[in-house]
């Protein structure tokens, strides 16, 4: 098994079976891992990769060189969805991923619904796609991961946040036909990369978190909406994995009924413990980035190994990495997985 | 007829059970019978916001019920605040609030907002995504007592750091409190770029502020 291909590694992890070592990866989206140091070397550079089909399949490969990590990960920002849907992006410089600026409704009542296949016809998607076709073409032992904001994080992208969550108590029908709308978009927009030649999606869904929303309402709007997408997915004959922020105390219970392949954690998460709620089952995680970016290889190699001691599958940095992380740190990382 | 210590009690537990409108009416019936506004707000809708500051670190209400509830306080607290008797020897305690450059996430610090204006602060909000200099010169126009900044990103967490060195760099350091908060955010973080203090949610970030400044009940800034 020691010439295992990447992708096949994480395509036998992800249908639980047994490989010799865990993948080391980065899905991009929220946890992009194109950072500075690499665009600095290969003179490719934020914000002007995020529209370039071809920008974004030469970075990827720069990216995936320099770090070690073992895919291929696009986009490198969770404003894909948010733009085509009609809100203002922000699409930051150099050293920082793009961002909602605005959000075009200010109620979940006033969201318009659009013919969820023609919408995953348009913004960068096509871009998105183009890259992910090239990439899976030209290397095709590497696993392309195809990054997709999850239902409630990308409705909180088109209806103001903090309304949004309030709507969730006072306008419920209207807040579950936003999340129901935004699902539809979101499987269209996963069929187009699935067809384009990506091999996983990975939802991030940052604001459906057990902190955020607490249990019932996670369980009532996070769990329902996930599960569709991972179900359209894996009708799909693709696997998902999901990340899931923050501390997780308030929603294991619901956790455990969330269908993807592999559960992916922030680093405050012990993620033997979303092993043993969930009956076993793949995780991912969850090397802290605040360690990648600022402190030193032994931290870092310490870190890694622990996750390894303790059998985690799939072994990745536990949130948005920070675009300023020395590629270094990364390789130490990358490098004590390979070793092991 | 309503007795003024009913009145509190309603305005308490309109706070507590998210009801907005009941608690616009409740400060209506205060005006009629012409109880004191000011003792509404502190015995009736502050209580109740503290109320609720508990039942969200006893993660019996989450963010979604935390607004809802501040709703509620801020319709009685409009009604109420015109009718504010003046006290000139009222303290005020201002606090300049915002998401540091980088970031644009400020679910967070709306919390913190709303629990430090429930403790009676004069809040200056800056907004998200605000430079260090913004902060510095927001605090010295107002003349605030303490600067607090807020960010979710492990990216903007430097930003945070730029804020107190500028302070330093300008010799400013001291006439301002540093207070950060956030959810990458921890005390030896805040220890190691010498931060006044760090608060673990919304409503230890009220608690810390207060005692920052040195007192246990701040009197409302008057209409």
């Amino acid at each position: 098994m020691s010439d295992i291909s990447p992708k096949e590694r994480l395509d036998r992890v992800l249908s639980g079976k047994p490989v010799d070592r865990p993948p080391v990866i980065c899905p991009g989206g929220m946890m992009n891992s194109a950072t500075t140091d690499v665009m600095d070397e290969c003179g490719l550079f934020f914000p002007e990769v995020h529209k370039s089909a071809e920008a974004m399949a030469r970075l990827s490969s720069a990216v995936q060189q320099r770090t070690g990590f073992e895919n291929f990960g696009i986009p490198y920002c969770m404003t894909v969805e948010a733009e085509i849907l009609g809100s203002e992006i922000d699409f930051g410089n150099h050293d920082c991923e793009p961002k909602i600026a605005r959000e075009y409704y200010s109620h979940c009542r006033e969201v318009v619904q659009k013919n969820p296949r023609e919408l995953a016809r348009q913004g960068r998607i096509e871009a998105i796609a183009r890259a992910g076709y090239e990439m899976s073409r030209s290397q095709p032992d590497i696993p392309l991961i195809g990054s997709i904001t999850g239902p409630v994080s990308t409705a909180a992208s088109i209806v103001d946040p903090m309304t949004f969550l309030k709507e969730l108590r006072k306008d419920k029908e209207n807040a579950h036909g936003v999340l129901d709308y935004v699902t539809e978009f979101l499987i269209e927009y996963a069929r187009v990369l699935i067809e384009s030649g990506f091999s996983v999606i990975t939802i991030a869904d940052p604001t459906a978190t057990g902190e955020i929303l607490g249990p019932k309402m996670f369980y009532d709007y996070a769990v329902p909406y996930l599960n569709k997408l991972v179900d359209a997915v894996h009708g799909m004959d693709t696997h998902a994995i999901v990340h899931i922020c923050g501390r997780l105390e308030a929603v294991k219970e619901p956790l455990a009924r969330i269908h993807a392949d592999a559960i992916s954690t922030d680093a405050m998460v012990n993620l033997l413990d979303i092993k043993e709620v969930r009956g076993g089952g793949t995780v991912m995680g969850n090397v802290s980035t605040f360690a990648l970016q600022l402190q030193g290889p032994e931290v870092i190699q310490r870190v890694t190994e622990r996750l390894l001691e303790n059998k985690i599958d799939i072994i990745s940095p536990a949130c948005g990495l920070s675009t300023k992380t020395p590629v270094e740190n990364i390789s130490v990382m990358t490098g004590t997985v390979k070793a092991s | 007829m309503a007795s003024e210590k009913e009145l509190h009690q309603g305005l308490f537990d309109a706070v507590v059970d998210m009801d907005e409108d009941l608690a616009a009416e409740l400060a209506r019936q205060v005006i009629d019978e012409e109880y004191d506004a000011y003792a509404a707000i502190e015995e009736g809708l502050a209580r109740g916001m503290d109320k609720v500051g508990e039942l969200y670190e006893q993660e019996e209400y989450f963010i979604p019920e935390l607004l809802l509830c501040s709703d509620a306080m801020y319709a009685g607290i409009e009604i109420l605040k015109p009718h504010i008797v003046r006290e000139e020897s009222r303290e005020r305690h201002a606090v300049v609030i915002g998401v540091v450059e980088g970031d644009t996430h400020d679910i967070g610090k709306n919390l913190v907002k709303i629990m430090l204006e429930s403790a009676g602060f004069e809040v200056i909000d800056l907004g998200r995504d605000i430079k260090p200099q913004a902060f510095l010169e927001a605090a010295e126009e107002n003349g605030a007592e303490i600067i607090a900044l807020s960010t979710l990103m492990t990216t903007a967490m430097p930003a945070m750091k730029e804020v107190i060195d500028l302070l330093e760099e300008k010799q400013q350091r001291e006439k301002f409190k540093v207070v950060i908060g956030g959810g990458p955010i921890s005390q030896s973080f805040a220890d190691k770029i010498h931060a006044d203090a760090y608060a673990v949610n919304a409503a230890e970030a009220a608690r810390i502020a207060k005692e920052l400044v040195g007192i246990s009940q701040i009197a409302r800034k008057t209409a």
